[in-house]
């Protein structure tokens, strides 16, 4: 660590992460230390500009790379031009210019700073003076001009010091207070500024800056003879003599392969570099691992470090989730009440005795403490479950006790399989933080499973494997003799099977749900992404919002 | 579901053989291809702004390109005019094979 922080003090900035500096401390922070870039269209519609630019201008287009340790800067000015015997910067913005009270044409203060800097660099590389600088806004095609004088240089001295003390801080500076920027910012769907006001003012009523849905697709290849390979910008999958099917790039998120699909290096070179998820499930249904192609974001990880060594945090955290997890279940009995005027008592019992068990989580002091608990209110969800089945539904499909490893019969075998692929969506969310996934504050270092996702897990078990297996039992959704392969006590799902239960699982993650604390309504599948990045805030002085998925 | 990905027709006229096996390599990561210089993708407006920045970086003067944007309306009526099959329309965020 010592020497990352040497070689970030005299490293030079980028211009452009000065722009970023005075646009919003937290967004600097979030790109230069925690190496976080996400891009949104107006980011792309700026490149695009400049491409066109360049095409305009072909003959005097220069691009000009300069750096000064002295100064402490570094960057790549836009266009440069000669005026009077002086050059001038200039730099092409796809927006509109701030306006005065005069509604005059004014640069808006990050970008000020950014012309001041490229004329900093430029007068200290090139020995000269450079009287202004020009910012053209394309989208009211106006040209401000940006004096330098001696105020503008010292700004850019005072920002650059400002920048570099900031980057070597260990401190994640708070959301900006300008609301407004936020609404622009490409950063907002990592950074979550309207969680973090919320968590700050439980009052805030907070807009949905976090994507609705995932936009790329998840792609199960569960064909055991197929192939995966690389084709330009698409992902080609031939299975036997069929003809190959197309898959372009940008519209994959994952690729889950179970059994023994062969992928090519080319392929999953490409995944790794678009950021698409690989994961590996074997033919008994259970997650084997993941491609972790996690880059940089190392700060996010010593802090989690940091925080997760704390028993004090772990215990709250643990608390939190337990407590989840079990009213989740409870909540789920009590539906079943409703219907099951038979089982009405029984059920009663168990509920209750519940609710007696979650009232005493706030009172644990230990981890161990806590696991009975745990295991408590799991026997009585357990034993109220065979309550939640229908009358129509043949002996064969009962469930009879939770049993795995290998699971005994076709209840468990659905149940096992289900927590298969949740562990894996779990263990997807975490790499895209960023998060280490051996790291947890609950369950214990030893399963082959990596804790933190074993951890996470608990939150989703409910809504998106209990309820898809006893809503399609009870729908009557599965064939025992095609579905399921017995082998003496030993019980797992047949390619038939293992195809109809992703169909299930994969449209309830597409099922709309309203989050209790933040009150926007977003899918599954985003949500998974959503409480990975509120547990981080748990520990980031934004406490508040994580493990409240609790079924209504 | 997935509100925000909207269809768009791509279509283009490139004089140059390389620039124009550069664009339609580039576009088969985003959609699939119709006809010889016609593509239909279904994007979000970042991937849209994604694709149009990559193009731009290939695409010269001469060449043309147009982006059509489709509503919900005009994929029924591109649906009703043609024969059956030519525009399927899968809402699904996943796919098993
Ligand atoms: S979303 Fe807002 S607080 Fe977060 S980095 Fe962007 S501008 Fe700053």
């Amino acid at each position: 660590m010592e020497q990352t922080v040497a070689s970030a003090e005299t490293e030079t900035l980028r211009v452009n992460s000065l722009h970023a500096f005075a646009y919003c401390q937290r967004l600097f922070y979030l790109e230069e230390v925690e190496e976080l870039y996400t891009q949104n269209e107006s980011v792309f519609a700026g490149r695009r500009l400049h491409a066109e630019l360049q095409k305009l201008e072909r003959e005097d287009w220069q691009e000009f790379n300069l750096e000064s340790v002295a100064l402490g800067l570094r960057g790549r000015v836009d266009a440069l031009r000669t005026l009077e015997g002086h050059l001038i910067p200039y730099e092409h913005k796809i927006g509109r210019c701030y306006r005065d009270r005069q509604q005059q044409p004014q640069a808006w203060h990050s970008d000020r700073v950014q012309i001041l800097a490229y004329a900093c660099l430029l007068e200290t590389v090139l020995g000269v003076t450079v009287p202004e600088g020009r910012i053209h806004y394309h989208r009211d095609n106006v040209t401000v001009r940006v004096p330098v004088d001696e105020a503008g240089r010292q700004l850019v001295r005072d920002t650059i010091e400002q920048a570099r003390q900031l980057r070597a801080s260990l401190e994640r500076p708070p959301v900006c207070r300008n609301e407004r920027l936020c609404l622009n910012c490409s950063l907002a769907p990592v950074c979550l500024p309207e969680e973090a006001r919320l968590a700050r003012d439980p009052e805030h009523l907070p807009l949905r800056l976090f994507p609705r849905d995932d936009e790329r697709e998840i792609i199960h290849v569960t064909a055991g003879k197929a192939l995966i390979r690389r084709a330009g910008e698409q992902l080609r999958i031939a299975i036997d003599d069929e003809p190959e099917q197309k898959l372009p790039i940008q519209q994959v998120g994952q690729i889950v392969i179970h059994k023994f699909a062969q992928i090519t290096t080319p392929a999953i070179h490409l995944c790794a570099y678009q950021d698409v998820g690989v994961h590996f499930i074997s033919s008994g249904g259970r997650y084997i691992g993941s491609i972790d192609n996690r880059k940089g974001s190392i700060q996010r990880r010593i802090r989690q470090y940091q925080a997760l060594t704390n028993p004090d945090q772990c215990l709250r955290l643990a608390q939190l989730l337990v407590n989840c997890r079990g009213q989740s279940q409870r909540r789920l009995l009590l539906r079943a009440q409703r219907n099951r005027q038979d089982a009405l008592p029984a059920l009663q019992e168990i509920t209750t005795q519940m609710e007696q068990l979650l009232d005493t989580i706030s009172h644990t002091d230990s981890l161990e403490a806590l696991r009975g608990i745990e295991g408590h209110l799991a026997a009585l969800y357990f034993s109220g479950l065979p309550y939640l089945i229908g009358d129509q539904v043949p002996e064969k499909l009962h469930f009879n006790g939770r049993n795995r490893r290998p699971p005994q019969d076709r209840f468990n075998a659905l149940l096992s399989f289900g927590y298969g692929m949740l562990l894996k969506d779990v263990m997807n969310a975490i790499l895209t933080v960023g998060l280490e996934p051996a790291f947890g504050f609950y369950h214990q270092p030893r399963t082959q499973a990596p804790p933190l996702a074993l951890d996470l897990m608990e939150i989703f078990r409910v809504p998106l494997v209990d309820m898809v297996v006893i809503a399609s039992i009870n729908r009557m959704q599965w064939n025992f003799d095609e579905c399921f392969e017995v082998c003496r006590d030993h019980v797992w799902l047949s390619d038939d099977g293992r195809r109809k239960f992703i169909q299930l699982y994969e449209a309830r993650k597409g099922e709309m749900w309203k989050h209790p604390v933040t009150n926007y309504s977003l899918t599954y599948r985003r949500l998974l992404e959503l409480e990975v990045r509120l547990l981080e805030k748990e520990w980031c002085g934004e406490a508040g919002l994580f493990g409240k998925l609790i079924l209504r | 579901m997935g509100e925000s990905k909207n269809w768009y027709l791509i279509c283009y006229d490139i004089r140059d053989p390389k620039r124009w096996r550069q664009v339609y390599k580039q576009l088969e990561g985003y959609g699939e291809r119709l006809q010889f210089s016609i593509f239909r993708c279904r994007l979000t407006p970042r991937e849209r702004e994604k694709l149009r920045w990559q193009l731009e970086k290939v695409l010269t003067e001469e060449d043309d390109l147009l982006i059509v944007g489709l509503c919900n309306q005009c994929i029924e009526r591109v649906r009703a005019c043609n024969r059956s099959g030519a525009w399927p329309v899968s809402e699904q965020n996943f796919k098993i094979f």
